[in-house]
């Protein structure tokens, strides 16, 4: 009873943070300065049939009408056609297009996106299982031995760690293992092992927020009443560690890892693909907000806050399972 | 078993804080626990009682270290044991309960699944499904409902009483040689800690438990333990039986304990208090409720309403002090709230000096609120950290304005003294008081407005005996030179006793009774009244014995008011009407109310029409 | 007893009688060596992007084809005149560097304070007043955290004209939410505390107790850890810079001259990972302060 009811509200919130988000994207994209039709139709087209496209499609419209047309498209299904990119694939430079400009020659937006999505994908995959496999020793030792070296070597690290710049690290790496090393492929896509380098970067950019947290909240639980209590119950540490701290300092994990490291994640995602020319969908988007294609820039703003609202939802209902205060 | 055999033999045993200095923290303490007896340790805080239970079982963590003696049980000196051989003894032969039950356990699991998981890993080749059984079997004894049902239910849906029992069945599920309970009533009310005594003293003569009892309260270690040490900074200052103990006490210290707790019966009420007020009304509270809602998280659209407050109706008369009493969940301290106007009431008036202050606005209070004021309980939170003590006494006139900053400081100076503060605190920020000065701080900018009505809710309750005997007697004073009248809203029936003409019982939003001090103590009409006086822990012989008076079971849920009397689960003398009619607040033969169908009504005239 | 002995006065040693919590979380900072480390790296950074390009007397912006990829010091063929080596411009990298670092610095500063302010407002309101104002601000804040830092900065940056004006407000715009969602929990347990009640009691207005008792109490210990915040910010710039939505050409940003040297990273690989190592150094300074600060926070809270 508890989970449908929290479940029902939690998902109408989410697709009521879905609406305004999207709603704010759609707004800026109109009021900030940079007419789409210009870069479709390139710079020898005539004021008239510039006007005349823009009519078509609806940009002159009012904001409102135009979102609620676009809210509609979306409840069916429908994400639109790209302004640019032609169904071939490839994007069609403006001047070849000319006047005859037709919508439906244009690709789908949820099919570049459907092509796009499965590299990005294993991307993420790959940077949240490097980030654990970087943070959870590290974090998980330093909260035990907090105030002590480990905690000490831990803070030092994550210090490092978090001042390197995913630009820069993500350019250093190339030169480093991929041009002089040779060990790891990098730019672009052809083969999963390209994959590898970009997600070490993500690795290295979320690491050192997750190995605090976790080395906090291990700690903090460790500080808990019971803790002590459970040693002159007669409880060994060893076994009150494994089945109750680890139990209890993974609720405000799950909080930190749904709220704070997937968001860091989604956004350094783009950035990342970008450096290494990676194929996926963070690479359509900036390539997309050069060229003003509205329809994915819109789509894919949606779709990032839809992941990341569905990751609360999920991340909130396994925490008021491990805690059953947070029902109350 | 055999009678006196020793179990346990402390010898001069030391404990230090390791630090940047060595401080001792006890000092050779030595004694012998006779097996299946109870050995009860009296100190105060600061004496190092809890810090002798917990080296007891050895369980003592840095910057604290046993520096010398020994404990010997069964042979094995635990001061010296090491880790893993300490470990085979505790849970298993060796238990302790302590005085914080709410965070003992896991706070994600279910209580019963911990035990049985404690259970398990002490007794090695238990089976899952016979541990729980064993859980089971001991949740029933100690008398906790429904207990097929709690076992899976999460230490946060327990009550203080609930869990401290929950406690107790970890410690004696293992059946231990030998229990430390430190201080296990010091968190709950009075008729809840009454019935965990009982229950400890019913299970260690049925488990036949040596059992070393840790308090600060002499008439709770009187109710239970044979034999009594009185520990005096880090010392054993008296040892000896406990009625030995009451009857011939040998040191000065124990004598001064003894003298200092207070007399319910036997003592009268201080002067101040006793003196006839006149018979003008400063406040009228009429009928007063309020309700919370809270959305009920398992149904869709359901608020869950708790009623905190329901139809409260009394008068205080000038320079009168009429008391408040109840226990946590009475509504006491809602009721605070509402008459010191931090709330609004949902319906009913409360009227000060003619006025119906219950729904004035912010501003139209404002000029009020300098006759009336409401000190809180906390004195440590009570007091902003950022600001100056001087600052803080003049916010009140600040507030207020129109008092020039010269006029301000000769006021705030004024009343410092008046109160007995140094007035070289002026300038000082209040980091570094104690709990005294902090709580002369919070007086003295109560009276900066020069007050008629002061609301004082569990104001002295987190004071030691001595500084509350000396804040009583500047309110005493106060009275005496302004004229004022105090509202003292307090657990602590000793307390009330001592300052108060007049005296209402709450319970469960409701005043239940309403008399005359001397009438609530001796001729309580009230079972409820009655259940309380029972409860009190004292060396003073009872009126109301806990045998009679004093019932199994709690308060129901304010979420979920029975129909009928809402006492009638806990009274020992219910009757058929209880359990369908709610009785009113009706006047009793002896000139006092009382909400109860066995008073025989004089009149049908309450105090509410 | 065991709890009075070990958190009395003696456990937070920098806690000075009678002086602000600001004081205390700082003086208790200054314990620690990597505070004080990152404090003089920092400081003597700042000093370098103010003074350095008037004294070195070398122009950001002035090319120099002869000149162009010229090596760092520490390699063959390195000249004292261009310390840090030229671009493929032949526009000397320490100068670039410098003014970079300023930008950076001033953008990375002015956008904190401006999300600070912000966030702390709407916390301190939503957190106050409770009930439907604060449903109402959560539910935007929750939404304005549902839009990753990026992607709307790319949006809004890559559609219009950047400036540094528009980076700041990007930024300030991304990034208040995390301190309202901060603010808003600790004054709600700030407000029920009895100094906040007793306030209320003596019947302040809802103004005076939000600024007067509240803020000054729970705003410093924020505010110490916003320092890791200009940190953050600093990155982003650089992010956006190599994007090509941050500052734009000629002036000199660490995001450009990351983005210019990967066409040279073979032939030429200091002109990317020499600059961005200075930025490194700069943020592991800040960083190293704001873990101290934060651990003395943590400190001082858990003692009170």
């Amino acid at each position: 009873m508890f989970a449908l009811n929290f479940l029902l509200r939690r998902i109408v919130q989410g697709i009521v943070i879905i609406g305004l988000v999207t709603l704010l994207i759609f707004t800026l994209l109109r009021v900030v300065p940079g007419d789409p039709v210009r870069i479709m139709l390139g710079p020898m087209v005539a004021p008239s049939v510039m006007e005349q496209v823009a009519t078509e499609l609806g940009l002159r419209d009012p904001i409102p009408v135009q979102f609620g047309r676009y809210m509609l498209q979306v409840m069916k299904g429908d994400l639109g056609h790209s302004f640019i990119r032609n169904a071939q694939g490839g994007s069609t430079g403006g001047s070849r297009g000319g006047e005859t400009f037709d919508l439906q020659n244009r690709a789908k937006v949820s099919e570049l996106i459907a092509n796009t999505i499965p590299y990005s994908i294993l991307l993420a995959a790959l940077a949240i299982l490097f980030t654990v496999l970087i943070s959870f020793p590290l974090g998980f030792v330093a909260g035990v031995y907090s105030g002590k070296w480990p905690d000490r070597l831990s803070l030092y690290v994550s210090s490092v760690l978090v001042s390197l710049p995913n630009v820069w690290l993500g350019i250093v790496l190339i030169l480093l293992l991929s041009a002089w090393g040779g060990i790891l492929p990098a730019i672009g896509y052809n083969g999963p092992s390209y994959a590898i380098l970009p997600a070490l970067v993500l690795a290295i950019e979320l690491a050192p927020v997750m190995i605090r947290s976790i080395a906090v909240s291990v700690a903090n639980s460790l500080q808990e009443n019971y803790v002590s209590v459970g040693e002159v119950r007669g409880i060994k540490r060893r076994r009150m560690i494994t089945h109750h701290v680890l139990r209890n300092a993974s609720i405000p994990l799950l909080n930190l890892f749904g709220i704070q490291v997937i968001g860091m994640l989604l956004g350094s995602l783009f950035v990342v693909e970008y450096i290494f020319n990676y194929p996926g969908v963070g690479l359509l988007m900036i390539n997309a907000v050069f060229q003003r294609d509205f329809p994915i820039i819109q789509a894919i703003a949606m779709l990032s806050s839809a992941v990341l609202v569905c990751v609360n939802i999920l991340v909130d209902l396994a925490a008021t399972n491990i805690d059953r205060r947070l029902q109350y | 078993m055999q009678t006196n055999r020793s179990v346990l033999n402390v010898s001069q045993l030391s404990v230090d804080i390791e630090g940047r200095e060595r401080r001792r923290i006890l000092n050779e303490i030595s004694f012998t626990l006779e097996a299946d007896t109870v050995l009860g340790i009296i100190g105060q805080s600061g004496s190092g009682k809890t810090v002798l239970s917990r080296a007891l079982v050895n369980w003592l963590r840095p910057p604290l270290r046993i520096s010398g003696g020994s404990i010997l049980f069964k042979g094995v000196d635990l001061a010296t044991v090491n880790e893993t051989a300490m470990q085979q003894l505790r849970g298993r032969e060796i238990a302790y309960i302590g005085s914080d039950p709410a965070n003992a356990l896991d706070p994600t699991l279910p209580i019963g699944r911990q035990i049985a998981e404690k259970l398990m890993s002490v007794e090695n080749d238990l089976a899952r499904d016979a541990a729980d059984r064993r859980v089971l079997q001991m949740l029933d004894a100690v008398r906790i409902p429904s207990s097929r049902q709690r076992f899976h239910e999460f230490p946060f849906q327990f009550s203080g009483g609930m869990m401290q029992r929950v406690m107790i069945v970890d410690a004696l599920i293992t059946n231990p040689a030998f229990l430390v309970a430190d201080n296990i009533t010091q968190p709950l009310d009075v008729t809840i800690a009454a019935q965990i005594l009982r229950l400890l003293k019913e299970l260690q003569r049925d488990f036949r438990t040596s059992t070393v009892f840790v308090s600060s309260a002499l008439g709770v270690v009187a109710e239970i333990a044979d034999r009594v040490i009185v520990l005096a900074h880090g010392e054993v200052v008296e040892q000896q039986g406990m009625h030995g103990l009451l009857d011939r006490p040998t040191h000065e210290y124990t004598r001064r304990l003894i003298s200092e707790m207070p007399k319910i019966w036997g003592e009268e009420p201080l002067p101040t208090a006793v003196e006839t007020p006149a018979s003008e009304t400063v406040l009228s509270v009429r009928d007063v409720s309020k309700t919370y809602s809270e959305r009920d998280r398992n149904r869709f659209f359901v608020w869950n309403h708790i009623q905190a407050v329901r139809g409260v109706s009394f008068d205080v008369f000038r320079g009168e002090n009429l008391g408040i009493i109840g226990e946590s969940g009475c509504g006491k301290s809602t009721l605070s709230r509402l008459l010191g106007r931090v709330e609004a009431p949902d319906t009913g008036q409360i009227e000060f000096l003619g006025k119906d202050i219950a729904h004035m606005g912010r501003r139209q209070l404002l000029g009020l609120r300098k006759k009336f004021q409401l000190l809180l309980q906390d004195p440590f939170n009570a007091i902003p950290p950022h600001l100056t003590i001087g600052r803080t006494i003049a916010e009140p006139l600040y507030i207020q304005g129109g008092t020039s900053s010269v006029e301000v400081e000769k006021r705030v100076r004024a009343t410092m003294i008046e109160v007995g503060l140094q007035e070289d605190l002026y300038d000082l920020l209040p980091v570094g008081l104690s709990a005294g000065q902090r709580q002369r701080v919070n007086i003295a900018r109560a009276m900066v407005l020069d007050p008629e009505l002061l609301i004082l809710d569990e104001t002295l309750s987190a004071l030691d005996q001595v500084e509350q005997a000396k804040l009583i007697e500047l309110f005493g004073d106060i009275q005496k030179r302004r004229g004022i009248t105090y509202i003292y809203i307090s657990h602590d029936l000793s307390l009330v006793r001592r300052v108060c003409n007049r005296i209402a019982v709450m319970y469960l939003g409701r005043v239940v009774e309403l008399a005359s001090n001397t009438d609530i103590f001796f001729n309580p009409q009230h079972p409820y009244t009655r259940a309380l006086l029972s409860a009190v822990p004292a060396i003073e012989e009872r009126r109301y014995l806990p045998e009679t008076y004093l019932m199994e079971g709690e308060p129901p849920s304010p979420i979920n008011i029975p129909a009928g009397c809402s006492f009638r689960s806990r009274c020992p003398l219910p009757i058929e009407i209880c359990a369908s009619v709610d009785p009113k607040l009706s006047a009793t033969p002896s000139d006092g109310y009382a909400a109860c169908h066995l008073i025989t009504p004089i009149a049908q005239s309450t105090i509410n029409s | 007893m065991i709890e009075e002995i070990a958190s009395g006065p003696a456990a937070i040693p920098a806690a000075k009688r009678g002086s602000s919590i600001g004081a205390q979380i700082l003086a208790l900072a200054w314990r620690a060596a990597d505070f004080r480390i990152g404090l003089a790296v920092l400081a003597f950074l700042i000093l370098a992007s103010l003074l350095g390009p008037s004294v070195l007397g070398l122009s950001a912006t002035k090319m120099d084809v002869a000149n162009r990829f010229a090596p760092p010091i520490f390699l063959e063929g390195g000249t004292w005149k261009h310390i840090l080596g030229t671009d493929q411009l032949g526009r000397d990298l320490l100068i670039r560097s410098l003014i970079g670092l300023r930008n950076a610095l001033l953008i990375g500063t002015i956008s904190t304070i401006g999300m600070f302010i912000l966030g702390s407002t709407i916390g301190l309101v939503a957190g106050y007043f409770g009930k439907t104002v604060d449903l109402v601000l959560m539910r935007i804040t929750d939404a304005q955290m549902a839009i990753p830092v990026i992607i709307l900065a790319i949006t809004i940056l890559g559609v219009s004209r950047p400036n540094p004006v528009t980076i700041i407000l990007v930024l300030v715009l991304a990034g208040w939410p995390a301190y309202a969602r901060v603010v808003r929990s600790v004054t709600m347990s700030e407000r029920r505390k009895e100094y906040v009640r007793a306030s209320t009691i003596l019947g302040a207005s809802s103004i005076r107790v939000m600024l007067q008792q509240i803020a000054p109490n729970i705003l410093p210990p924020v505010a110490f850890v916003a320092l890791l915040d200009v940190a953050r910010m600093m990155i982003f710039e650089a992010i956006f810079g190599f994007i090509g939505i941050g500052i734009q050409p000629p002036t000199p940003t660490f995001g450009t001259i990351i983005a210019d040297g990967t066409k040279y990273l073979l032939n030429a690989w200091w002109i990317t990972t020499i600059p961005g190592l200075l930025l490194a150094l700069c943020l592991c300074s800040i960083n190293l302060m704001g873990g101290a600060l934060e651990r003395a926070r943590n400190t001082l809270l858990r003692g009170q």
